[in-house]
């Protein structure tokens, strides 16, 4: 478990580390957190001549307030954001699940670009983005450009970004006031990949009705899923146990997930189904508290 | 029950364990910490093909690397080997050999097999080097499952045998047919028990330097057998063992793996032997799953023949043994032990147990933490659960009705001679613990909530001190299995313990440091323990396994001791002017026996009269020097055994299992160390739970392995634990010096067996019998999904 030999190029600029990924075409790797990637490395599965090693750019170690956005830099650790006031306040949903990322050692280390750049549908973080509509920021040769979150996921372990594209940010909508967050995760130990993982944020209004609500669902296909058919059948809706079986069936139907060696598919999708209910009954369950406070 | 061979002091104390501070600060050292002047590194090519024939190897672009000094091939191997790798277990004389050498020659049976091996600078280049070897393979249809290499025209691992079947042997015990003609009653399951294997934090490895000029070979090794290691390397590379020194410097983790002898121990001789210089082979993580020795996977067909009254008279028994494709170090062995004590703590008097061996092209199987006793539990356990279901009766009154009665030993089992056991009280004992602790309760209160909570139970025994080495001999063992220890007091009365034994974690110092600091009657804190290396410490037979290290390096040394101690007495008498048998040693010091504040001496002054200034101090007669050696080969092994209970809850709707409490009430004989017992039981009680709920080793239907981190092979961390609670008793084994029993591997053997019943029971309404491990969610829903309702009646 030693990497074949490489290149290592701490970038100084984030222009140097454009210009590096640049030079060598498609044949060099971004090291961020190095979470994914060293493990990686010393399987020899992956073999880039070039790391480009982002651990020298501050600028991109940030959690920025910008009114109705939450800016995160790419390099900022999973443990900062899931610790920070701000993202606590604005957007609940992040930290309740980074909890669920790996273990504290693995949230110190690792990034948030990086865990999205690396695009597991299994992780919690791109589920995160693809829920609250997040923007992807990515720079490369030719500039800045912002793609949707639900443009960015296009595969197993397959973005939107190109071989010389850096992903620099990540911004969020601000969430309303008065949302409540839950994050039901089945993964087989602590600290595991999800098999299956419903992260939910919704708000119900002063009469009781379900005024928003977001879904989405890690592990159930091959990129995270948002789960709109489900979100449209409980707007508007009382959180009845009816509606809630209704749109965890929604949520199950939309799944296309992989069997491997812990799970098959059939099992994944009943899991999907499961736990958006238990999600859902926790959410409203919330929701009904801080109304009723 | 309590009984007293040795009067409680020292030992039985729960003193902490004397490794502690360095393992736990960082400072013990480990075969990677050896770093030799001039040392290389290597590094083994694996098959990426399950069975292949190996046309043809081209080694020159590996050999050509910048760094690189030498490279193997099987063909190397076998010409500088004197014999195939050895397997030291051969209990069935008529058995198949596969005669294997440490790198393929001609063939490749799984993934994972050693095909060529690299001494390079590093291990960086040495694993560049790898990847310009060219191996041409002639791809063969491989032999991926037990079913696969017993079908009729199935491929051959072993061209000259006539089917994929190494070995079968039947061992009976009275007249089993008679038993199930006469029976009102006969149950029959078959059990399918997962691959696993035991993972050490530490993986094997091995630094091995081979002096050109003398062919004096000396070996860092991280083994729990340094005596059988040194043997075994004699052995095969044709070297009187004098030639070989084996050192072994902490091991960090054992459990059975690092008993087996591999080749890569092998390979970094040779390369050693050719290149110049040290060799040092790690195994790394990805390796240590296909190279380390597989476990547990069998296939079991058991049955009872019961009275109506839960007696039961008869039992018949398969054991199908998952081997790999090649024999390990310890043959079937493992297997050959779940045929022999199917009938575990159970009087029955009619026995028909089989094993057969069956290779297929899996890694080897071979030693692994309960070695074969884990499967022999799930059989009787199960049985016993599956009779009492059919006759109406709780679990534990079959047990009480077959369990053997504490007069019955020396019980003879089918193969075996059980020394002792309070069975009964043991199982009552747990009973009234899980009473006491309100598991009813809190599973009837969980019942009320809609949720779903169970209790099991299973009764294990384990062999341990093993033991006695001329009928270990004529059970197939082709080394000894006895143990000496050295004891000495030095010039100033400090005591220096001499073993072969390995120090692996389990807190082998400490226990040995306990039983000489008690008979000599000296403090803890002087007694020193040295262990690691073959030239300078005495020999143990077998290995650091077979829970024999404490009962039989602890009974040879009290032994040793105290023979020491009375040459103590008769110099501390002279000096006294007293008579010996009227002094004591207290805390280092000898005076006579209720005299506090009358004449004494020290310790050191025993050491300073034996030692340095001898005269009018020393007796006539007595030679100088303080120093005893003793050799234990008991008349017969050790049975301990204990009850295992487990409160379990189950989420019906995604078949996670959880545990919630866990209680073994255990006997192993006369306690050492009852805080080492509790840790080595809990221990073992967390690979129990591995392998009944997490751990799995899975091949792809193409044979290749597909749990090869510890992503996919999922061992239990302290989240997945509960908390462990552990209740001594004490039945003496009356052969063994200090009546020591073993008890190492006691916490895997019963812990899939009581797990399983506790998830039955947390499903009372459904006919459900879990026969397969381990338990994993989506295996346990399809099975609460697809039972029936229990019929009412």
């Amino acid at each position: 478990m030693k990497p074949a030999p490489f290149g290592h190029v701490r970038a100084s600029t984030l222009d140097q580390a454009v210009e590096t990924l640049v030079a060598e075409d498609g044949d060099a790797k971004v090291l961020a957190g190095g979470q994914s990637l060293v493990p990686l490395l010393a399987m020899r599965l992956a073999q880039p001549t070039t790391l480009v090693d982002l651990g020298g750019l501050r600028e991109l170690d940030y959690i920025r307030d910008e009114g109705d956005h939450v800016e995160i830099g790419a390099m900022t650790r999973s443990r900062a954001v899931e610790t920070s006031p701000l993202v606590a306040t604005a957007l609940p949903l992040l930290p309740a699940a980074l909890r669920h990322v790996g273990h504290v050692t693995i949230r110190n280390r690792g990034t948030l670009g990086g865990s999205v750049a690396h695009a597991d549908p299994a992780a919690e973080a791109p589920s995160v983005l693809r829920a609250l509509d997040a923007e992807i920021i990515a720079t490369g040769p030719g500039g800045r450009r912002t793609i949707a979150a639900a443009d960015f996921f296009q595969g197993f372990l397959f973005s939107a970004l190109e071989p010389d594209e850096i992903l620099t940010a990540i911004r969020i909508p601000r969430q309303p006031a008065g949302t409540v967050v839950a994050v039901e995760e089945f993964a087989r130990r602590h600290g595991d990949f999800a098999l299956v993982a419903v992260l939910g944020a919704a708000r119900l209004d002063p009469s009781g009705e379900i005024a928003e609500v977001r879904l989405s669902v890690a592990g159930a296909a091959n990129t995270p899923l948002r789960a709109d058919a489900a979100e449209r059948l409980l707007t508007g809706q009382a959180p009845t146990p009816d509606v809630i079986a209704a749109a965890a069936t929604a949520v199950a139907e939309a799944t296309d997930p992989a069997a491997d060696i812990h799970a098959p598919a059939e099992y994944r999708r009943h899991l999907a189904a499961v736990l958006t209910r238990r999600c859902l009954h926790r959410l409203f369950a919330h929701a009904e508290r801080s109304a009723a406070a | 029950m309590t009984q007293h061979q040795v009067p409680p002091g020292l030992i039985g104390a729960r003193v902490r364990r004397k490794e502690d501070p360095r393992l736990l600060t960082g400072r013990a050292q480990f075969v990677d910490d050896v770093v030799l002047p001039g040392m290389l590194e290597a590094a083994v090519l694996r098959s990426p093909h399950p069975h292949a024939r190996i046309l043809g190897i081209d080694v020159r672009a590996a050999l050509e690397l910048p760094g690189v000094f030498a490279v193997l091939t099987g063909e190397d191997v076998r010409a500088a080997c004197a014999t195939p790798q050895p397997v030291v277990w051969r209990m069935i004389p008529d058995q198949r050999m596969t005669d294997q050498y440490a790198l393929a020659v001609d063939k490749v049976r799984y993934v994972g097999q050693a095909v060529a091996v690299v001494a390079a600078v590093d291990r960086y280049v040495a694993e560049d080097a790898l990847g310009l070897i060219d191996v041409e393979y002639e791809v063969l249809e491989p032999v991926v499952t037990l079913d696969d290499a017993l079908a009729e025209g199935a491929p051959l691992l072993y061209d000259n045998w006539p089917d994929n079947v190494s070995c079968r042997q039947t061992i009976p015990k009275g007249d089993a047919a008679a038993a199930f003609a006469e029976a009102d009653v006969v149950v029959t399951e078959t059990l399918t028990y997962g691959r696993q294997m035991g993972t050490p934090l530490e993986t094997r490895g091995a630094v091995m330097s081979w002096d050109p000029f003398t062919d004096q070979l000396e070996g860092w090794m991280s083994t729990q057998s340094p005596n059988l290691t040194r043997d075994l390397l004699g052995e095969v590379l044709g070297l009187p063992v004098d030639h070989i020194r084996v050192r072994t410097p902490h091991v960090g983790g054992g459990f059975g793996n690092k008993f087996d002898f591999y080749g890569e121990e092998v390979l970094a001789a040779l390369l050693s032997k050719r290149t110049g210089r040290p060799v040092k082979v790690i195994e790394d993580r990805l390796e240590s799953f296909v190279a380390n020795a597989h476990s547990r996977e069998q296939r079991i067909e058991v049955s009872v023949a019961a009275k109506s009254d839960g007696t039961i008279i008869g039992m018949r028994g398969t054991v199908w043994a998952v081997l790999g494709g090649q024999l390990a170090t310890v043959g079937i062995g493992p297997c050959w032990l779940s045929m022999a004590l199917m009938a575990g703590p159970y009087d029955i008097p009619h026995v028909e147990a089989t094993v057969v061996g069956v290779v297929t092209n899996r890694s080897p199987y071979g030693s692994y933490r309960g070695w074969g006793q884990p499967k022999a539990n799930f059989a009787h356990e199960r049985i016993i659960d599956k009779l009492a279901h059919e006759l109406g009766m709780p679990a534990n009154e079959v047990r009480r009705r077959n369990l053997i009665a504490p007069e019955k030993f020396p019980y003879p089992s089918q193969v075996f001679f059980y020394d002792s056991g309070n069975y009964a009280e043991c199982l009552d004992m747990a009973e009234q613990a899980v009473a006491d602790r309100g598991w009813a309760k809190r599973r009837d209160a969980a019942a009320e909530e809609g949720r779903s909570l169970g209790i099991g139970y299973s009764f294990h025994i384990e062999i341990s001190a093993l033991g006695p080495s001329k009928i270990m001999n004529q059970a197939g063992l082709q080394h000894s299995s006895f143990d000496e220890e050295v004891v000495r007091i030095d010039s100033a009365g400090g005591v220096t313990v001499r073993t072969g034994l390995s120090a692996m974690g389990q807190g082998i110092e400490t226990a040995l440091a306990q039983v000489a600091a008690q008979t000599l009657g000296v403090p803890l804190d002087t007694v020193k323990v040295l262990h690691g290396d073959t030239e300078t410490n005495p020999f143990t037979g077998y290995g650091t396994g077979a829970s024999r290290g404490a009962a039989l390096g602890g009974g040879a040394l009290l032994r040793a001791s105290s023979r020491l101690r009375d040459k103590v007495l008769r110099i501390a008498a002279h000096m006294l002017e007293a008579d010996a048998e009227d002094l004591e040693i207290t805390d280092g010091v000898v005076a006579v026996k209720g005299a506090p504040g009358g004449p004494s001496v020290t310790m050191r002054q025993i050491g300073d009269a034996a030692y340095r200034r001898l005269d009018g101090k020393l007796p006539d007669g007595e030679d100088p020097t303080l120093e005893e050696r003793d050799v234990l080969d008991p008349d017969n092994v050790a049975f301990s055994y204990g009850t295992t209970a487990v409160l379990a809850e189950v989420d019906r709707e995604t078949g996670r299992v959880e545990l919630l409490d866990y209680l073994l009430v255990h006997d192993c004989g006369t306690v050492i160390n009852p805080m080492i017992v509790d840790g080595q039981i809990h221990g073992g009680a967390t690979q129990g739970i591995g392998g009944a709920l997490f751990e799995e080793i899975v091949y792809s239907p193409e044979g290749q392995p597909l749990t090869t981190t510890f992503m996919d092979y999922l061992i239990p961390t302290a989240s997945e634990i509960p908390t462990f609670e552990t209740l001594h008793m004490t039945t003496t084994a009356d052969h063994i010096p200090g009546g020591f029993k073993g008890m190492g591997e006691a916490g895997t053997i019963g812990a899939a067996s009581a797990i399983t019943a506790a998830v039955e029971d947390a499903l009372p309404e459904l006919d459900l019998r879990l026969t397969r491990l381990p338990v994993t969610p989506p295996r346990l829903l399809d099975a609460l999904t697809t039972a029936t309702p229990k019929d009412p009646s």
